[in-house]
């Protein structure tokens, strides 16, 4: 295989900004999100992962859950998540321009 | 992934965790697609849950300093003996006698173990025989188990490696770090193909051994309620996180300086882990002394905030 046309180049995984950017345009359970992400991103988080970041959100009260649906609870995004999500994508919004111009002024 | 599977992988969570979580981490799991990648995922999470996320939930403060004190010293021996063995009876051996440096790293690394190891007993027995004793008499058989579940794995693993030892008529002991290399194995020692399993056991029943233990502390501090004075806990914490970051910082610093001096023998394959390099094996142990240190700090950090004795 190309090294260009390996799926792994350009993948990004940071778990609990994946669960925060999910949830953006509405509440959603852990399978939706893990198939969410899958398409936003190209990475599928394993459950463990999944909860893992749900469970740390959810203590830095980033996250809370809904009433449940079933046996599954939908999560949405708290003000402060909201705040921390527009936040830290704006930081990588300016990280990936600033990182494209320079190589493209190679 | 069936009910049952997944029912049995939730059960591998703490009880905080799945009391809070369980539901729906089951039903989640039930429509996940059964896989390899997915089992070590949760596995993987669980065991991380366990050692590390437990006190988020319901440990105290000076609880929570003594699981992660336990940890770090757990990491700082895994660490230690990689690097020991690593080094034992091979040529780097030889250069360290002839390198005032490295000799003097070396001492520095043992006297850092002997801190942690002096830090670890202060803190450590006084609360394992409170906890022994309270058990004894209260007959609260599963927490007498979890505090012998060290002792055991250890019993184990020496007992296995004696066996294994006798078996081959005492010419070779299975360990990770004798399995084969850029050197001919003496003529009485058993195939490569045996050696690379034997010592496969032993790092299996080493590893099982380790994380085991660190589980078994951490549910005896919950299942006991452990309580630890701050008097008794702050001072050991800071010595316990003062000597694996020298531990940490001396590994490190052997390392380059064995790079400078032998550059040969660092990158001979006569030492290391499992027939690794011994540059790869030593880095091995410098990212675990690292961590070590890590949860050391955040253990001593955590004893801090104990609020004062009145």
């Amino acid at each position: 295989m190309e090294e260009d046309d390996d799926p792994e180049i350009g993948r990004y995984s940071d778990p609990p900004l994946l669960v925060l950017a999910s949830l953006a345009d509405g509440p959603k359970h852990g399978h939706a999100m893990i198939e969410d992400i899958a398409r936003m991103s190209g990475t599928r988080l394993g459950p463990g992962t999944l909860y893992g970041a749900i469970a740390s959100l959810e203590r830095q009260k980033l996250i809370e859950p809904l009433p449940a649906e079933g046996r599954r609870y939908p999560y949405r995004l708290t003000p402060k998540g909201l705040r921390v999500l527009r936040a830290k994508l704006t930081t990588l919004h300016h990280f990936s321009r600033a990182g494209l111009r320079k190589l493209e002024a190679k | 992934m069936n009910k049952r599977l997944a029912h049995s992988l939730t059960g591998l969570y703490p009880r905080a965790w799945r009391a809070r979580y369980g539901e729906e981490f089951q039903a989640l799991l039930e429509s996940h697609p059964n896989n390899v990648r997915a089992l070590c995922d949760v596995v993987g999470r669980a065991i991380y849950e366990r050692l590390f996320y437990v006190g988020g939930f319901n440990m105290n403060p000076d609880q929570r300093s003594l699981a992660l004190m336990a940890y770090a010293w757990l990491a700082a021996v895994a660490a230690g003996a990689n690097f020991y063995w690593t080094v034992a009876d091979t040529p780097m051996a030889t250069v360290m006698r002839s390198h005032s440096t490295l000799f003097a790293l070396w001492t520095l690394i043992q006297v850092g173990a002997l801190l942690a190891f002096a830090a670890v007993v202060i803190v450590g027995l006084p609360t394992f025989v409170t906890v022994a004793r309270t058990a004894l008499s209260a007959r609260r058989w599963g927490v007498v188990g979890r505090l012998a579940a060290p002792l055991i794995a250890a019993v184990v693993t020496l007992l296995w490696m004696a066996a294994a030892a006798m078996w081959t008529g005492g010419h070779w002991v299975p360990t990770p770090w004798d399995v084969t290399g850029d050197w001919t194995a003496p003529p009485e020692w058993p195939p490569q193909m045996t050696r690379w399993t034997l010592s496969m056991v032993t790092f299996v029943l080493l590893v099982v051994g380790l994380i085991g233990s660190a589980v078994s502390v951490n549910q005896v501090i919950h299942r006991a309620d452990v309580s630890v004075r701050r008097g008794l806990l702050t001072a050991p914490s800071l010595i316990l996180a003062g000597s694996t970051s020298l531990m940490a910082a001396a590994v490190v610093a052997w390392g380059l300086f064995a790079e400078r001096y032998a550059s040969d023998a660092f990158h001979a394959r006569n030492g290391g882990f499992f027939s690794s390099t011994n540059s790869a094996s030593w880095a091995a142990s410098c990212t675990v002394f690292v961590v070590s240190a890590v949860i050391a700090i955040r253990a001593a950090r955590s004893a801090m905030s104990l609020p004062p004795e009145g």
